[in-house]
């Protein structure tokens, strides 16, 4: 009640600069999911120059002068889709430094551009925030980004620069490096690792090196500045910034766990298909799953070598023993929009709400914007999707989406 | 200080006596001279002194006209010769170091083969300078230098001109560092970083600050919406205005060109292009970003008049032939224009050059016929071209 009173108070006192700014657009008579909590049903959401101004029960927001209303009678809000694992069109050679194994430094964000078509697909899709990462040919491929799904200049579209540092475990940072085996070396090839404890070691040379670099400017400042790559190891260490470790099959997955432990930093277990082995451990550890696909039978791509053997109850399982988990696309071979994915985790034993909140208010929490996107709250940026019906219904349409307040998408 | 009076006699008589050693003014005359685009002097004359232009028009003294050997062009049109801005004539390979992508101190110059086959192919389409570029193959290839063809080989005009980076494809190479786009741009972030923080820099280091500082120029190969939008905030970031080569999908970044004050070299066009290619040229001119064709010397004149077509104004198109090439390497004062003191490098046109159907009848460096007609009252017989 008191919430409701506050919305309307707040709605009002807005009203004024609403109806001169001329952009306010009041959405009325909608289920609202409005994310972290349940349905609610015949809502009004108003928005004004690109953030939500208020947010209730449609009896009780009184509508701003001047407002474009929208009469949303049988259609459900949710807030835009945030993508934790997007994948870039990029080719792979811009989407990986190949020249070293570990790189942490290197920004994923250099690399974008806003005309992509995977940004266009996303929009339709509902998914109006997307967390894009380097791709996983190396050890330590670089830092992720979380940038909007709309626009034409990737620094007005970010919402954090640097989000994430991503290590990737298995076989994929090995593969094309080979052993010189008599003959002339004749590529760069030809280096460590070339082997799934190869791998391991380049990891743990990277934080050691890392923590040495630490222990030496404690001692004296002085020193000049390390380089970029130990720079940004360092705040992993220091908890300033998330590791983001892909690993998909069991002992992969325990490897992430117990290098996270062995440095005192806490990661982020991507893809993590196989999670419903240690459900436990993970718990242990208070770690965040991004679950690779919900609906995927098999892993695709570089990592179907790994041997990771995906099931339908890995939501379930995560659920039941309380890891907090975000679902992402994933290398799922089937590509099915993200809203699908929720649909599948659903039907497998999630609850409506948690699947919803799995790809809307988890993820903003777990890169740390959940201030400005992943619910529909008075202040928070007005990026909100408008389904022809229950999002988690398989026939739903995201028949418009709006990132700040614009509409990029309609589907009619 | 004081001259007493024989000296100055002495000196006088010296100059006088030293003055037909040197080779002989030439008098050009043509029906039309276009000493800048949008300055066109109607039955007008050029003094051409030691290869350079001394005298314009009405300001050539009678005594210097009536001493100068006469070229008359009849009713022909007289432009300042084209400046293909960044070219590599082909040699990349003697033009990018393989081995490091990040070589800003090596000099082209000592790479430049006067004799070069490649030279012989610039002055019979016009082009009478030419900045030529290290391989767009390296981040950062090293110092480019304006160079000219000539009569039988050509010369380095300025050797310390600009430097080039690279960010398009052909930098990132799979057998070294950097792979990929992310890799170059730290890179260059990087070492700009160090250049500008460091207190003793090597001599790498100290041609970036020379960027930074605004002492000499830089241009940098860039296509892709990606690699535009990185060369523009390295220039944003560490205090230059760029000069975009390539810019194929320049059509995105417009305005933020225009913003940066970068320039751009576009490639050469063709009337098979897409027309929002065609178009591009007068999108540029319209939001003030300088730009110039570089690519094929023989679609020069070819993508001024097709950019003209496609609503670009004359002026700027003949601009982007000559003068603007020649500002974006930091050399207007010396090539580009028929202006007082310039280099006598000049075209010569039987009717308007960006009029197609008007044939190239001459082309003219530093004050020597190389190509055409040489139209030469002492010579008895038009010369065939090559």
């Amino acid at each position: 009640m008191i919430r409701t009173l506050l919305t309307c108070s707040l709605s009002l006192a807005l009203a004024p600069i609403a109806a001169a700014q001329q952009d306010v657009t009041a959405f009325t008579n909608a289920r609202v999911v409005a994310g972290g909590k349940p349905a609610m049903a015949a809502a009004t959401l108003v928005i004004a120059s690109g953030k939500i101004v208020a947010l209730g029960a449609s009896d009780k927001v009184t509508l701003p002068e001047g407002a474009t209303v929208v009469d949303c009678e049988g259609k459900t809000i949710t807030p835009g889709l945030i993508d934790a694992s997007f994948m870039a069109g990029l080719n792979g050679e811009d989407a990986n430094e190949q020249s070293d194994e570990v790189t942490p430094h290197l920004r994923i964000l250099d690399s974008l551009d806003p005309a992509d078509p995977m940004f266009r697909r996303a929009r339709r899709d509902g998914v109006t925030t997307a967390h894009v990462m380097p791709g996983t040919m190396n050890v330590i491929g670089g830092l992720g980004c979380v940038i909007k799904t709309a626009g034409d200049d990737p620094d007005a579209m970010l919402v954090k620069q640097d989000a994430s540092m991503r290590i990737v475990m298995g076989s994929e940072p090995s593969m094309r490096n080979r052993a010189p085996r008599g003959g002339r070396v004749e590529s760069m090839y030809y280096r460590r690792p070339t082997s799934r404890m190869g791998v391991v070691w380049a990891v743990r040379r990277a934080f050691f090196d890392a923590q040495e670099a630490m222990q030496k400017t404690r001692g004296a400042p002085d020193q000049g500045r390390p380089s970029p790559g130990v720079e940004v190891l360092t705040q992993v260490l220091q908890g300033k910034l998330t590791a983001v470790t892909t690993a998909r099959s069991e002992q992969d997955l325990r490897t992430a766990l117990r290098l996270a432990d062995e440095f005192g930093y806490r990661t982020v277990l991507d893809e993590a298909q196989d999670a419903y082995m240690l459900a436990d451990e993970i718990a242990a550890q208070r770690a965040t799953v991004m679950l690779g696909a919900p609906s995927a039978t098999a892993v695709s791509g570089g990592g179907s070598r790994d041997g990771a053997s995906p099931r339908s109850g890995t939501v379930r399982a995560l659920a039941n023993k309380g890891v907090t988990f975000v679902i992402t696309t994933g290398t799922n071979s089937r590509r099915l929009p993200l809203i699908r994915e929720a649909m599948f985790a659903a039907r497998n034993g999630l609850g409506p709400q948690q699947a919803l909140d799995a790809i809307t208010i988890e993820p903003a929490k777990l890169l740390g914007v959940d201030d400005r996107i992943g619910s529909l709250a008075p202040g928070k940026d007005a990026d909100l999707v408008i389904w022809s019906q229950d999002p988690l219904d398989p026939a739903a349409v995201a028949e418009s989406v709006y990132i700040d307040g614009k509409s990029v998408s309609q589907i009619r | 200080m004081q001259t007493s009076p024989t000296c100055t006699v002495a000196a006088a008589l010296l100059a006088a006596l030293a003055t037909p050693a040197l080779a002989q003014d030439l008098l050009v005359k043509a029906g039309r001279v276009v000493v800048a685009p949008g300055t066109t002097l109607e039955n007008s004359a050029l003094l051409v002194r030691d290869g350079k232009i001394a005298y314009v028009g009405k300001d050539i003294p009678a005594e210097a006209r009536a001493r100068a050997r006469t070229v008359d062009l009849g009713d022909h049109t007289v432009s300042a010769g084209f400046v293909l801005a960044a070219t590599t004539l082909d040699a990349d390979a003697d033009l990018g170091e393989g081995a490091l992508a990040f070589t800003p101190d090596l000099r082209v110059a000592e790479a430049f083969d006067a004799w070069g086959k490649r030279l012989e192919h610039l002055a019979p389409h016009g082009v009478t300078s030419f900045g030529l570029t290290p391989s767009p193959r390296n981040v950062a290839g090293g110092i480019g230098i304006l160079a000219k063809p000539g009569k039988d080989r050509g010369r380095v005009a300025e050797a310390d001109a600009f430097v080039g980076f690279s960010l398009v494809r052909a930098a990132r190479s799979q057998e070294r560092d950097p792979t990929s786009l992310m890799g170059a741009r730290a890179m260059l972030r990087e070492a700009f970083d160090a250049a500008r923080t460091g207190a003793e820099v090597g001599p790498d280091l100290a041609v970036l600050r020379q960027v930074m500082s605004g002492a000499r120029r830089a241009v940098v190969y860039a296509d892709t919406f990606a690699e535009l939008n990185a060369a523009l905030a390295l220039g944003a970031q560490f205090n230059f205005a760029p000069v975009i080569i390539g810019g194929s999908e320049a059509s995105k970044v417009v305005d933020k060109l225009a913003e940066r004050s970068a320039g751009v070299v576009l490639g050469t066009m063709s009337p098979t292009n897409r027309i929002a290619d065609l178009e591009l040229p007068g999108k540029l001119a319209a939001a003030g970003v300088p730009f110039c064709f570089a690519g094929q010397p023989a679609q020069m004149r070819v993508s001024a008049a097709l950019a003209v077509r496609h609503g670009l104004p004359r002026e700027a198109a003949h601009a982007a032939l000559t003068r603007t090439p020649a500002t974006m390497l930091g050399r207007q004062a010396e090539v580009g224009s028929l202006r007082q003191g310039c280099s006598a490098d000049f075209v010569v046109f039987d009717g308007d050059l960006l009029d197609l159907s008007a044939r190239h009848v001459a082309t003219w460096v530093d004050g020597v016929h190389v190509h055409g007609q040489s139209h030469s009252h002492s010579s008895k017989h038009s010369k065939a071209s090559r």
